[in-house]
């Protein structure tokens, strides 16, 4: 008999970073571990607070409009010494569209550079037209391909040292050049997919619980899930690439 | 001369596609218009004897538009509109066809194209009904809307807004226009609906300074009573005000009265919170155009759309209601309309994926399927449209076990075991919309 486990999990400021479904993402984390008969804690971090992330197993930041994601960054800047030391000890941090380009040491808006939080050695510019359509992503961390909706100004450019999340098979990824999407660097998630993200890509929610589950259990073991509805799902929209 | 040959071709061709191919006729004559004579709304606009009223907006666009048309008409004016809800500038343009025999033109104008319309038409008045999250592929972040429509009537300065000021993103709008100078006619509900609360997804925030808003009630979405506690944007005195709403499953009934006047009792035999709202808004404007009340109610008793929107089917005694629910606003709308009806039913809900309807589907995820979850009286549900995969697995997660369905026919045979007194209840998006309402009407020819 297995013992009792649970994960905790900090949603940043989700009333501002909730653009693309993104409380589908939270959901989606939440039935997964119940189903597993484990417990879920989501604690909502709102604006003007500042994340306590020492109990925290999971961070998730969601995407919002230019305007909000400007208040978001600002106010994690104080943050930031904890966000990295959460990170660089292997905690989990999920990043969604705008939240994935706080991720790095800089993004545009408008004209103007503004800083970012750099936990990952990233860096975002404007670009034209705005990357908008369908994506299926070949990733290491999912046995299916990871499928979603892109609609990002932003053109995301990774580091040397940075793993892309995987290779785009459809769509435009980080900046419609480099055929990647995303970004891993150790328990970090950085990507463009909504749609939102984890419903349609169990194998990705999967691997997040289980690097949580890893780091504060030492045991990354999840008992499989029926996912008939979910990879029907999946493989719809991977086919909308494939069928032509 | 231009304009003449313009509408001349306009005319031609739409005789053509209607009489002679029996094609829609809603949008290519618009275009051929446009082509001789890029101004052809301009040029029309000036041939309208009395005005002309924009319905602009998220949801309710459509019901809105027929029913002010009506009232206009019922007062004896003839009205030009674009009934089918062909909103764009091709679908304005084909409307406005019909302009030297007009007296009004009442004209559903899709948000984005407002930038286009605006400026050429001058209308007198624009009724703005509200805003909310729907094709962010397309229509972008509301920020971005509401900019489009600001900037839009600072382009016919001369156009009154009418807009519903419960709605903290649309009464942002108007306080920008405001600001320049125009004139706004507010209307808004005075009381509180006393409604379950429903999700917020947007507008939460004061669009003057950021902060959040506090609300002294929610009618429904981000619609209430609601004042900035660290500015002073609030919700304005009203002009037009409803009281004493009572709505149910099959009707309405709201007074409504102009600021300091007498109030007029207005009755429907359609119900939903938002149906109040665009009672109220038709009312506001219909009166602003000297349509009595009296002539609004007659107009309101004879208006039963054959458009999809809340059309009922007799299905060898089942009753299928047909609605369209487009984004998480007016799904969740349908869901508190439902959950109003006590019979048992069954319910199918469509998504698809065209252009039309915005490629991105993640709009699901903020709709509240949860309020759906352990309702015993929910005996069947049923998922369909191109994206069927995606509202299944919604669905699933929010507790509910959901079948897929290639069409509406299929819908109404799985519902052929329940009980005949069981409705089918089939909310589906736009491009959804008509080929399920042409199945319906076979499926009850046939029935019949």
């Amino acid at each position: 008999m297995a013992k009792e486990r649970s994960l905790r999990i900090a949603h940043l400021y989700p009333e501002l970073l909730n653009l693309y479904g993104d409380s589908g993402n939270m959901l989606v984390l939440r039935k997964r571990l119940e189903w597993r008969q484990m417990a879920c804690h989501v604690d909502e971090v709102h604006v003007g607070q500042l994340p306590s992330l020492a109990h925290a197993d999971i961070v998730f930041v969601g995407g919002g409009s230019d305007r909000e994601q400007r208040i978001v960054c600002d106010s994690l800047q104080s943050a930031r010494t904890e966000l990295a030391a959460f990170v660089e000890d292997g905690g989990v941090l999920v990043a969604v569209c705008g939240g994935y380009q706080l991720l790095g040491h800089s993004y545009t808006m408008g004209d103007e550079e503004v800083k970012g939080l750099s936990l990952v050695d990233l860096y975002t510019t404007r670009g034209s037209p705005r990357l908008v359509g369908n994506v299926v992503v070949k990733s290491r961390i999912s046995s299916q391909p990871i499928v979603g909706y892109e609609n990002h100004g932003g053109r995301t450019h990774l580091g040397a040292g940075v793993e892309p999340l995987g290779k785009v098979l459809g769509g435009y990824g980080n900046n419609g050049e480099s055929g990647e999407e995303g970004c891993l660097y150790k328990n970090v998630l950085g990507t463009y997919v909504h749609g939102p993200l984890l419903p349609k890509n169990p194998g990705v929610a999967d691997w997040i619980l289980s690097r949580a589950l890893e780091r504060k259990y030492g045991d990354a073991e999840l008992e499989p899930l029926d996912d008939t509805e979910e990879l029907a799902a999946n493989q719809y929209c991977a086919e909308l690439y494939t069928q032509h | 001369m231009r304009n003449a040959l313009s509408v001349a071709t306009g005319k031609a061709a739409r005789w053509v596609l209607h009489s002679v191919l029996g094609r829609s006729a809603s949008q290519v004559p618009g275009r051929v218009t446009l082509a001789v004579d890029p101004l052809a709304v301009a040029h029309q606009s000036a041939r309208l004897k009395r005005g002309s009223i924009v319905v602009c907006g998220t949801n309710g666009k459509t019901t809105t538009t027929n029913l002010v048309a009506a009232a206009l008409e019922e007062g004896g004016a003839h009205v030009a509109c674009n009934r089918d809800g062909a909103n764009m500038l091709a679908g304005v343009t084909t409307a406005l066809l019909d302009a030297d025999r007009a007296d009004w033109a009442v004209l559903e104008v899709d948000e984005l194209s407002c930038a286009r319309v605006l400026p050429q038409l001058q209308p007198t008045y624009l009724l703005l009904l509200n805003l909310f999250r729907d094709q962010l592929d397309r229509a972008g972040e509301i920020d971005h809307v509401q900019d489009t429509i600001v900037g839009a009537l600072l382009l016919s300065p001369g156009t009154t807004l009418v807009v519903c000021a419960d709605d903290p993103l649309a009464q942002g709008v108007a306080e920008r226009v405001r600001e320049a100078g125009m004139h706004v006619v507010t209307f808004g509900m005075a009381e509180d609906l006393g409604l379950p609360p429903d999700r917020v997804p947007e507008g939460r925030f004061c669009q003057s300074c950021g902060a959040e808003l506090s609300y002294e009630w929610h009618a429904y979405a981000q619609l209430g009573k609601y004042a900035c506690p660290h500015c002073s944007f609030a919700r304005p005195p009203l002009d037009f005000e409803g009281s004493n709403v009572h709505i149910d499953m099959g009707q309405v009934f709201l007074s409504i009265a102009r600021h300091g006047g007498k109030a007029h009792t207005l009755h429907m035999q359609h119900g939903g919170t938002y149906m109040a709202y665009n009672l109220l808004a038709v009312a506001s404007v219909a009166s602003l155009a000297g349509v009595r009340a009296s002539t609004l109610q007659r107009a309101v008793d004879k208006y039963h759309p054959h458009n999809g929107r809340l059309q009922r089917f007799d299905m060898g005694g089942r009753e299928v209601v047909l609605n369209l629910a487009k984004n998480p606003a007016g799904l969740n709308q349908n869901i508190s309309m439902l959950l109003n009806d006590s019979r048992p039913k069954a319910l199918l809900v469509v998504v698809n994926d065209e252009p039309n309807d915005g490629r991105d589907v993640s709009w699901i995820w903020d709709v509240d399927f949860e309020r759906l979850a352990g309702e015993e009286g929910i005996c069947l549900v049923l998922a369909g449209g191109h994206r069927a995969n995606d509202v299944q697995v919604r669905l699933k997660y929010a507790g509910i076990r959901a079948q897929t369905v290639g069409s509406v026919g299929e819908a109404v045979d799985a519902a052929a075991d329940l009980p005949q007194e069981t409705p089918l209840y089939a909310l589906v998006n736009y491009s959804a919309l008509a080929p399920a309402r042409a199945e319906l009407e076979r499926l009850e020819a046939h029935n019949g």
